[in-house]
């Protein structure tokens, strides 16, 4: 919300008060009620059902500010008609993180996929996190409309921490079944009779506000208003400074006009004429600052009143704490609402209209949209609607969206192509995939009668929509074709700056970048998603940009394994600032990760990963998500030997495959494992279907060497590698494919029968593995026998090939980097280089050798090695190593067989 | 529990001035001495929720309601 400027706020003191007003009125503290409250709150739940004016938020917002050390308290206040759930449950998350401020359950930034039930996990874990006591107070839970969210909230009660307490506060007893907590004594009432007046608080609200009235004037007012809150208050402000108070006193007792009516119109006339016109022109809006009641009321000056009319408690209420922000009590907005229509009916229309633009001006579209509707001129709610449509759902405002849709009128909507479209995000967001592509296409064939001023707006959302559907749905070569005609419409409209212009580029780029991810374009993917992301960071959308780097923790060619785990981390870490780590957008960042971690031979982090990955994607997940998901399923069950459930995980896999229209990065990684496993007709089937010349032909070919090994033709799978010095880096093969490659030639090479050859290729093997610890194709291809074809274990990468040994024989891998975080003195990366060397035979001298440094590098850095592990020899120092999980057990041993 | 159309007659305590009256457009209203009797046909149970929900926002007290349901067609 804008903050007012603050030079209007120390102007405030100089204007005069308004007359009728005195600070004296403020609420008067009554602290019997006050009590009644602090002894409800012992309970779980408190239920404060009465009517309005009755006095409920003036208590409930007195007892949130009394200060008290032994609870924090948080405050919802439900906003008018309150159809949205996600907005109710965000407001209470909102006012549990920040207990602050006074929540108010409207427009906020939100992802999209909304889950109510998991936000309701979710808010209970944070309640259970506050100390020692946490009360949430609802206010104005009448308001509320959501089926949904009423349900949410019952289950929320029912499982409320016990440090928790939840007030609700209505006009009427929620619809909530709170029997089972009523057993158990864990629910506390206030209702109508406890909050009246009595004529003694009747005397002393008089006496506070300084009005002097006689015994029988006080009694009087008290059994006419029968101690009803709001009508004591309408009578006060009416009383300050009236020359007769017990005149008026006879009057209001003597009349048989409804109280409420009658109060509210003594009030109002008892205001300056401009006063009681701001108030009727303002009346229309669900809440305003003093700029909006300034344009609405065609004046200035406005938040003086506003300011002057809550501290003279009169049924004006602050929103934030800056008090820029102001509604009206519910029952006085009812009454000038009412008075305005039956005054100024032709006027409310342009009123609506002059709200809309306001709104529309200051980033409000859901109110703009709102107020344009009701001043009648639907059409231009669709376009305005249309126009946002993208800014409201990368907030994730789909809920919003849905709401504003059925406000629309019946016969209006049904072949507005604006209004399909608004309709086709909803189903998207919502995964109903079908009918958002038959909505995309109601809108498209619109698109050539519209009007050309329109029409050019109409196209670029059409296409950026189904650009969102067609990677939905896995259709890569649509995808790429709708980014094109993104890209003209956005260039072609340079002349007219469109207000979704930076964002639909941003979504384009995502959805760009996303698919060159899986199609292998990892230089474009690089380049889109970088841009994507800085975009989105500049624009203030971090749901995109979160999205953006998710999809950038892939390891390729360009992105080396660390870097890619740094990325995955980061998207993670960002996604938690905002609340976002449960969205399916993460999953292929945890998908990345758990990828990663296999391939490090870290199997439970890895399972860890992936297990968040299903979890994120619930049942909405996009085919070329699950092929990553299927796939990382399938490498952990073959790395831990589990044979049949590896082969059901990537055939699930290939399935997923079969989905997309194009083809996946992973499919040909898939083929090979599954060949590994012993399907090299069903690993055929599926490379046999990509044409030859493919970008990936190394992949393909690693797929193919797999397919002639498992069909014992080891000779043909050594011409299908044919060089594998070929791949070397720094060409275009990433470490990990270039790890398989020789162990693939080393196992056909055994095969073979040619030893050394072998041997060559495990040791070559274990040198791609090195710098990043790829020990997982060793386990996939269950390569111990290739790597005893190293002459007694002679390699120059001994403590890898303890670590390979280890997850052959079924051991935990160790994690180098917990233990090093864990370490009191870290090793440096030279000394745990020459750490490695310790437990192999080799001497210093031809340690120095192998790592091509001085011998007296190699002797300092042991030295540095035995201080910082505390020993003073080479065996205690590989003892204490291997404790410290710096290295692992197993190399001087001989291997398994 | 369908809809149906009905005549209803609502009583409220007090005499409502215009601008609460202007509240309820589709009903008559009749200001007796102590109370107002608002009369009118009410399309269904929506409606008839919607006019209690007006009584209730605005804070009125309400005597009593009476509708006389027209009955289901297979009654008769």
């Amino acid at each position: 919300m804008p903050s007012s400027p603050t030079a209007q706020r120390a102007e405030r003191s100089a204007r005069p008060t308004l007359t009728g007003f005195s600070r004296a009125a403020s609420l008067l503290r009554r602290e019997d009620l006050l009590a009644t409250l602090d002894r409800a709150v012992r309970r779980k739940v408190t239920v404060i059902s009465a009517p309005p004016g009755s006095g409920k938020t003036s208590l409930l917002r007195t007892w949130s500010d009394r200060s008290s050390k032994d609870r924090r308290v948080g405050f919802v206040t439900v906003p008018h008609d309150q159809q949205d759930a996600q907005q109710f449950w965000l407001a209470v998350l909102d006012a549990i993180r920040q207990p602050a401020a006074r929540a108010d359950s409207r427009s906020r930034t939100a992802p999209p996929a909304f889950d109510g039930d998991a936000m309701v996990d979710t808010i209970v874990s944070e309640l259970a996190e506050q100390a020692p006591v946490f009360v949430l107070i609802i206010d104005d839970v009448h308001e509320l409309r959501s089926v949904d969210a009423f349900r949410q909230l019952g289950h929320l009660l029912a499982i409320l921490p016990s440090s928790a307490r939840v007030v609700l506060s209505s006009r009427r007893d929620p619809p909530i079944r709170l029997h089972q907590l009523r057993l158990a004594d864990e629910v506390a009432e206030i209702r109508a009779g406890d909050l009246q007046f009595s004529e003694h608080d009747t005397r002393e609200l008089l006496a506070a506000s300084e009005i002097s009235l006689s015994d029988g004037g006080a009694a009087a007012l008290h059994r006419r208003t029968e101690g009803w809150a709001a009508g004591l208050r309408l009578a006060v402000i009416s009383l300050s400074g009236h020359p007769e108070p017990e005149r008026f006193v006879d009057e209001f007792s003597g009349t048989d006009r409804a109280i409420g009516e009658y109060l509210m119109a003594e009030m109002l006339e008892r205001q300056p004429s401009e006063v009681q016109r701001m108030l009727l022109r303002t009346s229309l809006v669900e809440r305003l600052n003093g700029e909006l009641a300034d344009l609405l009321a065609d004046r200035s000056g406005s938040e003086q009143i506003l300011l002057e009319l809550e501290d003279a408690n009169a049924f004006v209420v602050s929103l934030d704490a800056e008090r820029t922000w102001f509604r009206y009590h519910q029952l006085l907005a009812d009454f000038l609402r009412l008075e305005l229509r039956r005054t100024l009916a032709g006027e409310i229309p342009e009123l609506h209209r002059n709200a809309a633009h306001w709104f529309a001006d200051h980033g409000e579209v859901v109110e703009a949209v709102r107020h344009t509707l009701a001043a009648g001129d639907w059409p231009d709610a669709a376009r305005l609607l249309a126009d946002h449509l993208f800014s409201l759902t990368l907030d994730g405002q789909e809920g919003a969206i849905d709401v504003l849709l059925r406000s629309f009128p019946d016969g209006a909507s049904a072949d507005d192509p604006e209004l399909a479209l608004a309709r086709a995000a909803v189903e998207l967001a919502q995964g109903r995939l079908e009918e958002a592509a038959a909505r995309l296409a109601l809108a498209g064939s619109h698109v050539q009668s519209m009007p050309p001023a329109r029409r050019q707006r109409v196209v670029v959302a059409v296409a950026s929509l189904r650009l969102a559907l067609a990677r939905r749905s896995g259709q890569f070569t649509e995808v790429m074709e709708q980014v094109n005609l993104l890209d003209a419409s956005i260039t072609h409209e340079s002349s007219e700056p469109v207000a979704m212009g930076t964002e639909l580029r941003g979504v384009a780029l995502m959805n760009l970048g996303i698919i060159e991810t899986w199609s292998g374009r990892f230089e474009d993917a690089e380049r889109h998603l970088s841009e994507g992301a800085a975009l989105a960071q500049k624009i203030g959308r971090p749901y995109l940009e979160v999205t953006c780097r998710a999809y950038q923790a892939f390891p390729s060619t360009l992105v080396s394994l660390t870097n890619a785990r740094e990325r995955g981390r980061h998207a993670l870490a960002l996604a938690e600032r905002y609340g976002w780590d449960d969205r399916p957008v993460l999953a292929p960042a945890l998908g990345a990760l758990a990828a990663i971690a296999l391939w490090m031979g870290e199997f439970e982090e890895g399972e860890r990963f992936l297990r968040r990955g299903w979890e994120v994607v619930h049942a909405d997940i996009d085919p070329a998500v699950a092929v990553l998901l299927h796939m990382v399923t399938g490498m952990l069950h073959s790395g831990r030997g589990e044979h049949q459930p590896a082969l059901e995980a990537l055939t699930a896999a290939m399935q997923a495959q079969s989905l997309l229209t194009g083809v996946h990065i992973l499919a040909p990684v898939i083929a090979e494992w599954l060949a590994c496993l012993g399907m090299p007709d069903e690993a055929r089937a599926t490379l046999d279907e990509f044409s030859t010349g493919h970008e990936w032909m190394d992949a393909i070919d690693l797929g193919r060497a797999a397919i002639s090994l498992a069909e014992g033709d080891p000779a043909t799978a050594l011409a299908v590698l044919g060089d594998v010095h070929r791949m070397m880096p720094p060409l275009s093969f990433p470490a990990y494919a270039l790890v398989e490659a020789h162990v693939l030639a080393g196992l056909a090479h055994l095969a073979l029968g040619h030893r050394s050859a072998a041997a060559a290729a495990a040791e070559a093997a274990l040198a791609a593995a090195e710098p990043d610890r790829l020990i997982f194709p060793f386990a996939m291809y269950r390569a111990a026998e290739l790597l005893d074809a190293l002459p007694n274990h002679e390699t120059a990468h001994g403590a890898l090939l303890a670590d390979i040994v280890d997850l052959l024989r079924g051991a935990p891998a160790p994690s180098t980097e917990r233990a090093r975080l864990s370490q009191p003195e870290e090793l440096s990366p030279s000394e745990l280089r020459v750490l490695r060397y310790l437990p192999t035979n080799l001497t210093r001298p031809e340690i120095s050798g192998e790592l091509y440094v001085s011998i007296n590098t190699v002797n300092t850095h042991i030295r540095s090695i035995y201080s910082k592990l505390g020993v003073r020899d080479r065996s205690s120092a590989v003892q204490r190593a291997r404790q410290l999980r710096l290295l692992s057990t197993g190399l001087s041993r001989t291997s398994p067989k | 529990m369908g809809t149906a159309l009905g005549l209803y007659t609502i009583r409220i305590k007090g005499r409502l001035g215009a601008t609460a009256l202007s509240a309820f457009p589709s009903m008559v209203p009749q200001l007796n001495a102590n109370e107002t009797v608002l009369t009118g046909w009410l399309e269904d149970r929506s409606a008839l929720f919607g006019v209690l929900a007006q009584i209730e926002a605005l804070d009125l007290q309400l005597s009593s309601s009476d509708g006389c349901e027209r009955k289901p067609d297979h009654l008769n």
